[in-house]
Parts: structure tokens; sequence; C-alpha cells
């Protein structure tokens, strides 16, 4: 039996194992492929060729059960594997959500139909998904959200907008979140239900949402009267709201919150270990970066462990989320101030490339998956407050 | 596992927690010297003997520095962070966790009852300062630096000029008349680790304090017709007051693990250890001044319990190395390590 030291670094030998075999599987495909490291890779970094290769060696799919084309591992496992991903800045977003988000909701809410229908292509890299959910009136308050799916004839009828929906003009599907009976003032969450809409479903008009860097990832997604099959119903009528909240522990708590700009600021750490005198102060600055990176990962890591084991640490998931993304966003500075320590070195502009990156996307860290605002809200609730 | 540190605002109770018997009574232990010194705390806040003897009695005092006691740092750590959490004015850390290990490094023999304590300084010192609980020790452990050995000896002080720490605890001087060492060869090192690792762990024990004061203090507070907790200003500094507790427990209990697998000695003890006081070192700070802010000005009063919890750990985080102190080290280390290795490496834990 391995100590808890090895256990609360995920490191125990089973985990140290998976943890080697897939740096040996990045770096030998970063060498034959020459994908470079970027920031923000889960968001920015599509690349369908990767996600193919990375499940072919087994790393898309981990917690799908063997049945359904996964790996039938723990929730561990694929925290080991992600980390990694996100820490080698690799070019991973074409099939992150998929995997992330819309397996485990196919595995707690789908059919039997669509689990054998999406999983294994999920499981293969090759099914790639985006989310629904925002509206142009319906941001932080969710439930504002005004689509709408009216019955008909072997189906439903969906119309309304999505905005902020990355990836949609590249993913096989949307999984949309809509209401299917009228507002209950009363109970603003309830009269939710969940769609998977295949992208090319006639009705739909997916428009680029271009970011301030001019890159194109987020959109905006009509739907005039698309006919939804009843065989693409998730889960329950009504049960929308649940569904997509009782899973959120897992992706408010992940690595993806506290390790976006680590390809940058491990990068950074390099350069500066060839520098020759490293000042007292400029070492110090590097020791407070690290060690809130490590802290915010045990905390992250204590979360993942939690779930795994059957709790719902819903609020310190949201406090991974909201002291992780703050983490972020400050090391994006902090990473600046040292840069500007390092002196002409072979490496330097890729640094400096990353840092504009970085700068660009940093606004979003805060933002993404429900607003730091809202998460303390969430926190304060759970410390009983409100 | 088993996790020492398990409390706080969001503490989950768990039936397999093999330390819940263990917290309890430390709990107990310190909730009773805290409700007896209510109204009598001062400057210096005075030895509690009556908690000594209770922490005695329940065999609770050499958990780590007597091989028969059956206890171990976890254990240890479960119990400092109690009594930090309720103020508990007795030199624990000091007993077991350094005077008790260095006399028995040194192989000189201490009491088996009563508090000990340590006075760390320079080889050649006439003088050593800022010694805890010097007053209330029978033998207070001296260990002067001599390059990586530590020049250690026994004495009885007989002259004591009584001070203080920011939070009250006794914090002596006396002079150093002894001229009979024992060297104990690269224990220098070990014994500064071991003084972070313990203030570690009090200082976290202090913070959950305050966090659970500054909920209590906004619950019943009113203004402006309602209670401070209801206005969303306030929500948000208590749940990130929270969030940073957490991370500092999740900091710290990496370091209890460190040196309940490997010992005070090992490299990993090294690497958690640092990290975890410069995490101590930043949250201490930020959650001081967010607990003072939302007591307002009864808050700084010395009838009020904050200042037990604030001020303590402002001074924990001080003592056996700096925050900054810590913080280049970490950093010289994690740069060392980026020269033929992976940053990244450093923050898995692979040191």
């Amino acid at each position: 039996m391995s100590g808890d030291f090895a256990v609360l670094c995920a490191n125990e030998p089973e985990l140290a194992t998976l943890r080697a075999s897939v740096r040996t599987f990045l770096s030998t495909d970063r060498d034959e492929f020459g994908w470079q490291p970027t920031v923000d890779a889960w968001l920015s970094s599509w690349d369908e060729g990767f996600s193919a290769r990375l499940a072919d060696a087994g790393f898309v799919g981990l917690t799908i059960p063997r049945e359904y084309g996964g790996r039938g591992l723990s929730h561990l496992h694929r925290y080991v594997v992600t980390e990694e991903l996100l820490a080698a800045g690799a070019p991973v977003a074409a099939h992150w959500i998929a995997d992330r988000q819309v397996a485990p909701g196919l595995l707690a809410y789908g059919s039997e139909e669509q689990r054998q229908r999406l999983l294994p292509r999920i499981a293969a890299g090759q099914y790639f998904s985006s989310i629904g959910m925002s509206e142009p009136q319906a941001g932080s308050d969710l439930a504002a959200s005004a689509a709408k799916a009216t019955r008909t004839d072997g189906g439903w009828l969906l119309s309304g907008t999505k905005v902020w929906t990355s990836g949609a003009h590249l993913a096989h599907q949307v999984v949309v979140l809509a209401r299917t009976s009228p507002v209950d003032p009363q109970r603003r969450h309830a009269g939710f239900s969940q769609f998977i809409v295949p992208t090319d479903s006639p009705g739909t008009t997916i428009s680029p949402i271009v970011m301030m860097s001019g890159e194109h990832h987020f959109n905006e997604v009509t739907f005039d009267e698309v006919l939804v099959s009843d065989d693409n119903l998730l889960g329950e009528i009504g049960a929308g709201w649940h569904q997509v909240t009782a899973e959120l522990s897992f992706e408010r708590s992940g690595p993806e919150r506290i390790l976006s700009t680590a390809p940058l600021l491990t990068a950074l750490v390099r350069l500066l270990a060839y520098q020759d005198d490293v000042d007292d102060h400029t070492a110090a600055a590097v020791g407070d970066l690290l060690a809130r990176v490590i802290s915010l990962r045990q905390l992250s890591i204590s979360v993942a462990r939690a779930l795994s084991a059957g709790q719902s640490p819903a609020n310190e998931a949201a406090l991974v989320k909201d002291l992780g993304t703050r983490f972020e966003q400050d090391s994006v500075d902090l990473a600046a101030d040292l840069f500007s320590y390092v002196a002409e070195a072979p490496g330097r502009d890729g640094v400096a490339a990353l840092l504009d990156i970085a700068r660009l996307h940093s606004p979003l860290f805060t933002l993404r998956g429900g607003t730091n605002e809202v998460l303390r809200g969430v926190v304060a609730r759970g410390m009983g407050l409100r | 596992m088993t996790r020492a540190l398990t409390g706080g605002v969001f503490g989950t109770t768990d039936s397999t927690d093999d330390f819940a018997e263990l917290r309890q009574l430390a709990d107990d232990i310190g909730a009773r010297s805290f409700e007896d010194r209510i109204g009598h705390r001062g400057l210096p806040d005075d030895f509690d003997a009556t908690a000594w003897r209770n922490l005695q009695d329940a065999g609770l005092t050499r958990l780590t520095s007597d091989p028969e006691s059956g206890g171990g740092p976890g254990e240890l750590a479960v119990i400092l962070r109690a009594l930090a959490r309720h103020a508990v004015t007795v030199p624990l850390a000091e007993t077991d966790a350094l005077a008790g290990w260095l006399a028995a490094r040194a192989g000189l023999e201490v009491p088996a009852d009563g508090p000990l304590t340590i006075a760390v300084g320079d080889a050649g010192a006439s003088e050593a300062t800022g010694i805890p609980y010097a007053g209330a020790a029978g033998t207070v452990v001296i260990a002067l630096r001599d390059g990586p050995a530590l020049q250690v000896a026994l004495t009885q002080p007989t002259s004591i000029t009584n001070g203080h720490n920011l939070g009250g605890e006794p914090r002596d001087t006396i002079p150093v008349s002894v001229t009979e060492f024992v060297t104990v060869d690269g224990a220098a090192e070990e014994l500064l680790r071991r003084g972070a690792w313990v203030r570690c762990v009090q200082a976290l024990g202090a913070l959950d304090a305050a966090v659970e004061f500054s909920v209590a203090h906004t619950r019943e507070r009113e203004q402006f017709g309602r209670p401070l907790s209801a206005f969303q200003a306030v929500q948000h500094t208590l749940a990130s007051m929270a969030g940073e507790v957490e991370r500092a427990r999740a900091a710290t209990e990496l370091a209890v693990a460190a040196v309940t697998d490997y010992g005070f000695a090992s490299a990993q003890a090294d690497y958690a250890v640092t990290v975890a006081k410069v995490v101590l070192g930043r949250v201490v700070p930020t959650v001081v001044t967010a607990a003072h802010q939302l007591h307002g000005a009864i808050g700084v009063t010395i009838e009020h319990r904050l200042w037990l919890a604030t001020m303590r750990a402002r001074s924990w985080v001080d003592e056996f190395g700096d925050t900054a102190t810590h913080a280049r080290k970490l950093g010289r280390m994690a740069l060392a390590g980026a020269r033929d290795g992976d940053p990244w490496d450093f923050v898995v834990g692979g040191y």
C-alpha cells in the first residue's frame, strides 16, 4: 500500500504508471506531428488528428465503461491524464467537451440506445460536441433561458438562440437546454429538458462570435423550428436543470480551472533556470507562484478523491473554480513580471507569444462555466449565509 | 486515507476517520480551556496549567518524542490544530516536536512530565530571545546553530525576562550560561523544518477559528436593519476567506503526509513543508485582514476573542523562517530542478 503523500500527489504506483505513459505518448506525438504547446488549449487548440491519435493510445474516454468502448477507469485516472495534457499544452479542444461533459451526461441520463450510438465514437476521439446553455438574455442567470421545444409528431420542435457555443462550427452535435413547459415564476428551474441536436439539422444556423484575439471558437447557434426526434431527448422531460447542474462539481474542480496558463509558466521557469545568478526577489517570485499552483492542485485533487468516493463536495468544487481561475488570471501578470527578467535566450520569443495569447484569453478564465461571482454565492450558501 | 486536518466550515464528519475520537478529545480540552479563560486573557497570556494537565492525563504530550506513546505526526497535527483553534496557551509543539526530539537526538535526559521548551540561537550567543514559554517549562533545551550542526544543552534558567508574541503567547529571554554542549550533526535544518511544520498546523487551526468567528459575528450583528451576512459583499468576502483556508488546509495536509510517510529529515518533507510555509504565509495576512474588516472595530479589542486567532496566526507564520525566506528557498529548489528536469514535475510532487 502506498503512502498518503503519493496518494495526495496522485502519484501512487498505478497513477504514476499512467502518468508516465501519457507523457511518453505526448513527447513522441509532438516530435512526429510538430504541434506547439499553447495556453488555454482546451478551448482553442482544435486538432482532430491529435484527438484520434490520443484515443488510439487509450487516453480518451477513460471513465467510459469498456462495454461502450472506453477504458472503464476511475475519475482519478482521468484526472491524471487531463492534467498532463493541459501541462503539455496539447491540442485537446476537439474532443474535450464530449469527453468531459457529454459522456458523463449520457452515462447518467442517456438511453441505452444513445449510449451505444454515441459513447464508442466519443471514446474513439472522433465525435465532437458543443453545449448550448447561455443565451443573449441568459448569462449568469441561466434559468432565464428562453429557447423552447414544443411537442410534435415523433419528436420536438426546437426554437431559440444559444451563444458562446464553443466549437459548434466544427462539432457533430450541440446538447441544448430548452424549456419544455412555460415559466413558473415560483419554480424558475423547473420545466427544462436537454436535447441532442446534430449540427446539420435543417433550421440550424451557426454564426461565428469572433474573439478580440481574432480567433473563432465561439458561436451563436439559432434553431428555427428544428425537428428533434424523440430518441434525441437526453434524460427526462422537465429534469434538464437538475441534469446540467448535478455533475458540475467534476467540471468546476478539474485541472483546467488551474492549469490554463501552465504551459506559459513551465516554459518561463525553464528559461529562468538557465539564467545566471537569479536574484533573491526573482527566486521568491518563482517560489510564490509555484506554492500557489501546488496548493491549488492539492485542493483540486482532494475534491476529485471525494467525488470518486461518492461524496458531494459541491462547496469545495465551487471554491476550486473561484480560487483556481483567479490564480490563472493573476499568473499572467506574475509571468509578465518574471518574463521581464529573462535576458535574450533561445525560446524567449515563444514565451512572449504565449504571454500575449494568455493576456487575450485571461478575461474568460473567471467567466466561463459560471462566473466567479455566482460561485462565491454558491459557497456562501454552503456556509449557511443565504 | 485519513486526513489529520479535517475541519473548518466545510468539514465533513466521516465515520471512517481514524482521528475522529482524538480530534473530539482535543477539541473538548481546548473548548474547556477557552471557556475558563474568558475575561482572563492578557499580555502575556499566561501558560494554561490546567489544560496542560488535561493533555498530560490523556497521554497526549509526548506523542512523537516518546516511542512508547503509539502516536505519530498525524496524531500530533490533529491535536495542535485543535488547541490552536481554541487558543490554548500551552507549549505542546515545543515540548514534543522540538525540545523532546532534540534532547533525545543529543542523548540528554529530560523530565518525562511537564512542559519543555527550546531556545534557538547562534553558536557563542550569551543570551537567547523569543523562547516560547520559558517561564512555564521546567527544562529549556538550548540549540545553538553551528553550520549544519546544533550545539545542544539543557538548562533550568533562573533569570527570565518575560515577553510575548503578537497573540500574547509567552516569548521570553534567558541568559545562556552553559559551557558544556553536545554537538548533533546535521540537525539544524531538521529543527527549522519541524518548527515550520508545527507552526503551519497551528496557524491553520487559528485560521479555522477566524473564519468561524467571522461567520458567527456577521450572522449576529445587524446593521441597516438586517444581519451583515445578508449583504452580498459580506458573503463574498466570507466565501473568499473560506476558500483560502481550504487551500491552506490542502497544502498543510500534504506536509503532514510527507512527514508521516518519510519523516522530518526527508526530501519529501523539505518540499512539502516549504510549500506549506509559503502558502500559510500568504493566506494568513489575507484571512486576518478580512476577519478584522468583517468584525469592525470591536475585533481589535483585547476583550474580544478575535485577536487570539488572528494575531497568533500572524506570529506563527513568521517563526522558523519567514514567508519570503521560504519562498526564495522554494523558488531556488524549483529552478535547480528545472535545469535537468521538467518544472511540471515539481508541481506534481516530484521535488
